[in-house]
């Protein structure tokens, strides 16, 4: 003897379709906006520091010395790129936080 | 005016010496940026959240335009017009060099840290206690950048004073 399955129990493709269609999709960035934040300071930092700095220090601080106030905008230069190595372990840290705190959560 | 230590082509060496630190050290700027850039885009993929410690290699190929920038702002500053400064040949031939130093340099040290920022990008991925190594290995080549800025400034200074 065989088995037959119950063709009218089953469910079509179509029946699948019609469940869960009016569901919004979605649309949140993926990227939280602390951190587009933060990428966004540190170009406009990268941008302006240096040559801001470099164009201040002539004028006020070193008083026509263009040397100094050039070695100091490569010098501000790599400061943001620190700061931005920093940021990055940093907010390496703080996500094993989270999930490190959620694993206890769960158990 | 004319004599043999300010010929009227003196300007020519000191203005190829800008161009040459402005293009060569922003080419090496963009090999390291759309090099790693294909890394990270490969990575992000997989893993969103770790884009934000594998832009380090783009914001380091950007202190290498910042490096040329510097030079040929320095350079610019030193050349004027015949009539108010008598612009020698000297000083043509030095600027040149300081150009040709800090954008060849960047140009190398853009070329290291596109294909360091690529792989290790990648390879941070699958491993992520590679970070410390993938960092240091982006300051040595980022340093070979610096080196040039550092010769330049000097050349700078004695074809001013």
């Amino acid at each position: 003897m065989t088995t037959r399955r119950i063709v009218s129990n089953e469910k079509t493709y179509l029946d699948a379709d019609s469940k869960g269609a009016s569901e919004p999709s979605n649309i949140t960035p993926a990227v939280p906006a602390s951190v587009i934040w933060k990428l966004l300071s540190f170009t406009f930092a990268m941008i302006t520091l240096p040559i801001g700095s470099y164009f201040f220090t002539l004028k006020y601080v070193f008083n026509g010395n263009s040397t100094y106030a050039g070695a100091l905008a490569a010098v501000m230069a790599n400061v943001v790129l620190i700061a931005y190595v920093v940021v990055a372990m940093k907010e390496d840290q703080s996500e094993r936080l989270e999930e490190e705190e959620r694993s206890k959560k769960s158990m | 005016m004319e004599n043999a230590q300010a010929p009227v082509f003196a300007p020519f060496f000191g203005m190829s010496g800008i161009a040459f630190a402005m293009i060569f050290g922003c080419a090496g700027a963009a090999y390291g940026t759309a090099k790693s850039g294909i890394g990270i885009a490969g990575v992000g993929t997989y893993r969103p959240d770790l884009i934000m410690k594998c832009l380090i290699p783009v914001v380091m190929s950007g202190i290498l335009a910042v490096y040329a920038l510097v030079i040929s702002v320095l350079i610019a500053n030193d050349i004027r017009p015949p009539p108010t400064k008598n612009y020698s040949l000297f000083a043509g031939f030095m600027h040149m060099a300081a150009g040709l130093s800090v954008g060849l340099a960047g140009l190398a040290a853009g070329y290291a840290i596109g294909i360091v920022g690529d792989v290790g990008v990648r390879a941070y991925m699958r491993q992520s206690r590679i970070f410390v190594g993938m960092v240091l290995i982006l300051i040595f080549a980022e340093v070979l950048g610096l080196y040039g800025l550092i010769v330049a400034l000097i050349l700078n200074t004695r074809a001013s004073g």
